[in-house]
């Protein structure tokens, strides 16, 4: 190995990314900058970072009063509340009535979510994130927090799953502007406060910045702009997934030089490590560093208009993938991930070895060309991996193994006695998922695979070039199934000339065999400027409209017969609220699972079948359906109370529509569709003035909505100490039988919310299923709630 | 509840959380009260079906 001098070097993950586990990228540069000779790289997840740091009671308390500063109720009291309005109404509610309650909840959620709460007597056994009726409250309450720090920065929304601003993405002068707007934007304060002063002290000669997504873009850019005018003499390079769709944009805008000095195209290895070579040797001239644009600063070669002037060079070679030592976690904050165990993610392979689907744009992503590590390698990574992170869960990162892969991986894993669980994108193989490839992979480890099954229609299908039969999908679906391997469905709707029967069709298909699909991850289509759909329109029956912004990398298009994209819009509505009637882990809030990353895969490591689990997640909803008026219930302590103007479930329902929902920006790229506000004003009526009372219950992080009445006789449950006193008060009162009936059908519909209880419901029949395998468990565990 | 009513009540309300069980004490009249109670499942959005994804 080449000893280099001392050339700190920090990479960053910028927010916004999903907070279960660590992503891969950084840690593959990291460990490939280590075995290359550079021995002071550190890493840093920010986005998980922000999380944890905007997720406590001082940043909620500094959001609720900001909230309060800058929109509280009172400003609300017009005749109508239009559309342009609500959602920041709906915030100021949602911050009225649960902030207190958020502040104080957030930590212990936290602590649930991580499997740190210590549960019961029984340790991790009887943790928190085992049990769904403490997992999904605890869940709801992170996302309500969530609410509560985006409502202080109003009209930017942070979640889990995605980052928009009230700027566009798309526009070069919006993105520089974002990233000074302290109002809108919460990464500027955090930072200021937890990040810089880190970077400062550290002086790194060079910082990486990881952008995926889209919702990356004003965060990176943020941070960039703050380390520049720091540490002038640092070099600021960004690489990644959604810029290697932009980044020729993106060096375009010379608006936007100031907030890095260059874009590492494709794969980041090789040239990360040439630009740190050049830097660390005093190179100015980067000319020499492949799949590098950059900004030359030196007078001498400036722009016309005497700014930097933007240099492209050529793209550097892949690397030999089975070469590349395994990813590097070392440094990351292990701990703050919201998952009770980690995770370990590892790319396999890198390219796609199918390469024909027409809406795929991946080559853009990752580069050209299919690469991969060998099964042996992979094997021994694997047991490296789980002994030095004590982890034996891993999500393999690929967009799908080769059938040789598939056969061969399994029996590596076993002869290495690997003893993990694994889960991972996949292609429909029938060969390879036989019956018997099902079953070697499940003893390998494999709980959970993602099919791209995208439609069940064969002209679509065939359209998509996706070289596979429907008869195909079954069988392999029913040999994953029948092996306790739980199946996932990529499906796409919207499709160029897809019509709305044809997408009814794919949904009646995934319902027909909701036995063997469990969950399915539905994605509306998209045409962004390097697919096929884009450069060959007319093969698929559409024109595709200009796109004004700069950076923009998404078109709308009009097709000659099919959806409309608004109309694919509303087919995504219908499909998943079939979905959630359907599938057990879309019912009601176990759709939570599915939402977090890694979750239910968890489940599934642990002990649970798919079987089990969905029996688990029926048998909740039912078992909450079915709840009735008894008369032992009780008022769940800690609700709070707030008059309302309008109807909260009126805006909730309105800002839901698709129509709403095409105003704000797209998740993919944070664009503005054309048009969408305004049309969305005209067709969406605004809300009248309805009195009303919004009830916030801690316990289950819910909001509800009642009259006022319902508030009163809230109170008197409350102080009669239960429903049966209540009612027994009342009659003696004289209060006639039908309006103690109505008093039990309210009652009962609260009850179904979780706002009344009974002790009996502590222990619901849910939480009683037995999952074998729990950490901790000697042998067969209930839980029993602390 | 009567429109006239309710535009007494829009006069005086505060629009302010205040925790179940702070209430005075009062007597109810159950006949006339409105117990409806409402509730919406939030959408599930195209961001939030990415998980796999992101």
């Amino acid at each position: 190995m080449i000893q280099r001098s001392s050339f700190p070097i920090s990479l960053a993950f910028v927010p916004q990314g999903h907070w279960t586990q660590p992503h891969l990228a950084i840690p593959c540069l990291k460990a490939w900058l280590e075995a290359r000779g550079f021995d002071d790289v550190e890493q840093m997840d920010l986005s998980v970072e922000a999380f944890d740091h905007f997720l406590t009671p001082r940043s909620l308390e500094r959001a609720r009063d900001r909230v309060h500063a800058r929109m509280g109720l009172a400003r609300f009291e017009s005749a109508t509340l239009p559309l342009s309005e609500m959602r920041a109404w709906r915030a100021a509610s949602e911050s009225a009535a649960s902030a207190d309650a958020l502040i104080a909840g957030v930590e212990d959620a936290k602590r649930v979510l991580r499997g740190t709460d210590g549960g019961g007597a029984r340790g991790a056994e009887d943790a928190g994130f085992w049990d769904p009726d403490r997992y999904v409250p605890a869940v709801r309450t992170l996302y309500h927090g969530l609410r509560l720090v985006s409502a202080a920065h109003y009209p930017s929304e942070l979640t889990p799953h995605n980052f928009t601003m009230g700027y566009a993405n798309d526009r070069s002068e919006e993105v520089r502007a974002a990233t000074e707007d302290e109002e809108q934007n919460p990464f500027i304060a955090f930072y200021r406060e937890e990040v810089l002063p880190r970077l400062v002290e550290r002086r790194p000669k060079l910082l990486g910045l990881s952008v995926l997504y889209g919702s990356q873009l004003v965060p990176a850019m943020t941070l960039g702009r703050l380390v520049k005018e720091a540490l002038p003499d640092c070099h600021v390079t960004m690489g990644g997934g959604f810029l290697a769709y932009i980044g020729d944009k993106v060096m375009d805008a010379q608006i936007l030089a100031d907030c890095f000095d260059s874009i590492i195209f494709h794969e980041g290895e090789s040239p990360l490590e040439a630009l740190a070579e050049a830097l660390r040797s005093g190179e100015e001239d980067l000319a020499g560093v492949g799949s590098l644009a950059w900004w030359d600063r030196r007078p001498d070669f400036a722009a016309s208009n005497g700014g930097p002037r933007a240099v492209r060079n050529t793209p550097a070679h892949p690397i030999k993938l089975d070469d590349a030592p395994a990813p590097s976690f070392d440094g990351l904050p292990l701990e703050k991930y919201f998952s009770p165990a980690l995770v370990v993610p590892y790319d396999v392979n890198r390219g796609c070895y199918y390469g024909e689907c027409t809406f795929c744009t991946l080559p853009t992503v990752i580069g050209p060309g299919y690469r991969t590590r060998s099964a042996d390698t992979i094997a021994r990574h694997v047991v490296e991996l789980r002994d030095r992170y004590a982890s034996t869960h891993f999500n393999f990162i690929t967009d799908c193994m080769p059938p040789g892969m598939i056969q061969d991986l399994p029996e590596r894993l076993i002869e290495r006695d690997a003893g993990i669980t694994w889960w991972a994108d996949a292609r429909i193989e029938p060969k390879a998922y036989s019956e018997e490839g099902a079953k070697r992979l499940y003893e390998s480890g494999c709980r959970k695979l993602l099919f791209g099954f995208e439609s069940a229609v064969k002209r679509i299908l065939k359209m998509m070039m996706k070289g596979q039969s429907l008869k195909s999908v079954v069988e392999v679906a029913r040999n994953c199934t029948e092996a306790d391997i739980s199946v996932t469905f990529y499906a796409m709707v919207g499709f160029p000339t897809e019509t709305r029967e044809e997408a009814r069709e794919t949904l009646r298909f995934i319902e027909e065999h909701s036995d063997i699909v469990r969950e399915v991850s539905l994605q509306t289509f998209h045409i962004d400027e390097v697919a096929k759909t884009y450069k060959e329109p007319e093969q698929f029956g559409i024109e595709v409209l200009p796109a004004p912004g700069d950076l923009a990398l998404y078109h709308d298009y009009e097709a000659e017969r099919g959806m409309t994209q608004e109309e694919a819009a509303e087919m995504f509505e219908e499909m998943m609220q079939a979905f959630r009637e359907k599938l057990p882990l879309f019912s009601g809030d176990n759709i939570f699972y599915f939402m977090q990353k890694s979750h239910y895969f968890l489940h599934l490591a642990n002990g649970e079948t798919p079987d089990s689990f969905a029996a688990r997640c029926a048998e909740r909803t039912r078992a909450r359906a079915a709840r009735g008026a008894e008369d032992d219930l009780e008022v769940r302590p800690g609700l709070v109370a707030v008059p309302l103007a309008f109807s909260y479930s009126d805006a909730v329902r309105t800002l839901g529509d698709p129509l709403a929902r095409a105003a704000r920006p797209d998740f993919l790229t944070g664009r503005f569709v054309a048009d969408a506000e305004r049309v969305a004003e005209e067709r969406l009526p605004p809300l009248e003035r309805k009195e009303r009372v919004l009830l916030y219950d801690p316990g289950q992080a819910e909001f509800v909505e009642l009259r006022d009445g319902g508030r009163r006789v809230l109170e008197a449950l409350l102080r009669a100490g239960g429903l049966g006193a209540f009612l027994d008060a009342q009659r003696a009162r004289g209060a006639s039988e039908e309006s103690l009936h109505r008093v039990r059908g309210f009652a009962a519909e609260l009850h179904r919310l979780g706002v009344l209880h009974r002790a009996a419901d502590e222990l619901t029949p849910a939480a009683r299923v037995e999952t074998p395998n729990r950490p901790g468990a000697e042998r067969g565990g209930s839980t029993v709630r602390s | 509840m009567d429109e006239a009513k309710n535009e007494k009540k829009e006069e005086i309300v505060e629009r302010t959380a205040a925790p179940l069980g702070e209430a005075a004490e009062e007597e109810l009249d159950l006949e006339d009260l409105d117990l409806s109670v409402e509730t919406v499942e939030e959408r599930i959005s195209p961001s939030e079906t990415n998980v796999f994804d992101k």
